[in-house]
């Protein structure tokens, strides 16, 4: 009875402690991406809540909870409320199986380790879960009864089914080289400094998750589902209040989901570059290389103008698939003849 | 060789890499940005703002209500009513004098037909206010502006204060001091 206990407040704290810690982290990368994308700009950003514009993201979340929640009167309501639930919680739940540091932590005698749960399909699960949140972007897209949620939705459901199978597939090079789907053994896989990090042999592999990874978080230059210069706002054309806020989070925090992954899968998760940097703590390694990430994705929409859909199917297809099998087959190959 | 060099831009993506070059230097180029109610531009000397009503020395006022503003006016934004000082037939002055700033298009010619500088263009231009009614000044409101914005006076203010803005015409030409 003890131990049943015991490990329920175990879970439930360490369930709410990743929740608490990554809605902070995906409320302030909007104040990082306007901050960043305005100084890229030759603009300040925000400034005028709190210092430099630090209480914005607080502001911008009290403003859109009490915004007017407008139902379209011809909308599907059922499918309508469900599809920003449908968005957000794949998207948040990814982050059970993410590691974030190394050590456990112990407190009253309880051991809190750095992750939630570790499944030995980890990665597949959150794959799987990706691709749940393609389901609320398309239902949100249809039961909205408006012509330009609707291309939205379509737009998003062929991007995320094309651009998903490049990026399973980029991922199973290192699943090859690590030897499990498990993000932990993958992790720890990588021990032993930068060299041994998945990025050096799977440097082709990466680029091509880089690129899949934008056009699965619907960012630009591939952010054709709610291109607001064609289709007014995509998907969530129709969506106000809380709704809203929901596909906005669930955006960031696929942001952040997907940079996660590919920290863990190609830099070395934790682990620190140098035996020497050893000393700063693990998860601090980790939070900085996930913010690397987040940083190339605003600079890339910075830089990008909107591809046409022509061209985003036609890269996906004929360039980015075709180089991920080969990458697949180069890689297994020299698993194979020279770890035997 | 030129076509194997354009193949290998194209494989790693140097355009793109060119763009997020320029764009990583402008994340150090300092912003252009003025935050405006924080922080005001510097306005150059000629600024056409609130059109003001001045004085003498003395603190008498300068219009003798001739009524050229009104003619010069292109937006009909003046209205002067003239009369004549008591007991003093020979003085007239501006019995009333409004302006309508609303309509007004700042374009200064008032400021230039006044034969005795009794206008000048200051540097004010916050004016916003929710009632536009608020706007049609009458003349101690004009004369108060004077005031406001040229606190020193003395012959030839233009050239001796620094808010002194585009003044009149009589004064063109004039050497700097």
């Amino acid at each position: 009875m003890i131990e049943v206990a015991q490990y329920l407040v175990v879970v439930l704290v360490t369930i709410g402690v990743v929740m608490v810690t990554v809605l902070l982290h995906v409320a302030y990368l909007t104040y990082f991406e306007r901050k960043i994308l305005g100084w890229m700009q030759d603009r300040m950003g925000p400034m005028e809540v709190g210092y430099h514009g630090l209480l914005q993201p607080i502001a911008d979340g009290l403003k859109l909870f009490f915004k007017e929640d407008i139902v379209p009167a011809q909308a599907n309501k059922i499918i309508f409320t469900l599809a920003p639930i449908l968005v957000l919680v794949p998207a948040l739940i990814g982050f059970a199986v993410i590691p974030f540091g190394r050590d456990p932590i112990h407190i009253f005698g309880l051991t809190f380790r750095p992750y939630v749960t570790d499944i030995n399909i980890g990665i597949l699960y959150v794959l799987a879960f990706a691709s749940i949140g393609a389901y609320g972007v398309l239902l949100g897209g249809w039961a909205s009864n408006n012509k330009y949620s609707l291309l939205g939705g379509l737009r998003s459901a062929a991007q995320v089914i094309s651009y998903e199978l490049s990026l399973g597939l980029a991922i199973v090079g290192v699943l090859l080289m690590a030897g499990s789907l498990s993000l932990v053994k993958i992790t720890e896989a990588q021990g032993g400094g930068l060299l041994h990090w998945f990025i050096i042999p799977q440097l082709v592999a990466f680029v091509i998750y880089l690129i899949s990874a934008i056009a699965e978080t619907n960012r630009l230059p591939f952010d054709l589902p709610e291109a607001e210069s064609e289709l007014v706002a995509g998907f969530f054309t129709e969506y106000s209040g809380m709704r809203f806020a929901f596909f906005f989070l669930a955006e960031y925090a696929n942001m952040i989901l997907v940079s996660c992954i590919a920290t863990i899968l190609f830099l070395g998760g934790w682990h620190a570059p140098f035996e020497a940097l050893s000393f700063i703590p693990p998860v601090l390694w980790f939070v900085g290389k996930v913010y690397l990430f987040l940083f190339f994705y605003i600079w890339i929409r910075g830089t990008l103008p909107r591809l046409r859909y022509d061209q985003l199917m036609m890269f996906g297809w004929k360039v980015m698939i075709p180089l991920a099998l080969a990458n697949i087959l180069v890689t297994s190959a020299v698993l194979y003849f020279v770890k035997g | 060789m030129a076509r194997l060099k354009d193949w290998f831009r194209q494989i790693f993506f140097w355009e793109i890499l060119v763009g997020m070059a320029a764009t990583l230097r402008h994340l150090f180029v300092r912003s252009v940005t003025i935050q405006y109610p924080h922080e005001k531009r510097a306005l150059p000397n000629g600024y056409r703002g609130f059109i003001a009503l001045l004085r003498y020395d003395d603190g008498t006022e300068k219009c003798v209500g001739c009524d050229l503003c009104e003619a010069a006016c292109p937006s009909r934004v003046i209205t002067v009513v003239s009369a004549e000082m008591e007991g003093q037939p020979l003085k007239r002055y501006a019995k009333e004098y409004t302006m309508d700033m609303t309509r007004c298009v700042f374009c200064g010619l008032c400021v230039e037909a006044c034969p005795v500088n009794a206008l000048g263009m200051t540097k004010e231009y916050e004016y916003a206010t929710y009632d536009k009614r608020k706007l049609k000044l009458d003349k101690e409101q004009l004369l108060a502006i004077g005031d406001r914005a040229f606190p020193v006076r003395e012959k030839r203010v233009e050239y001796q204060h620094p808010h002194a803005a585009f003044f009149n015409v009589a004064h063109r030409g004039y050497p700097a001091k």
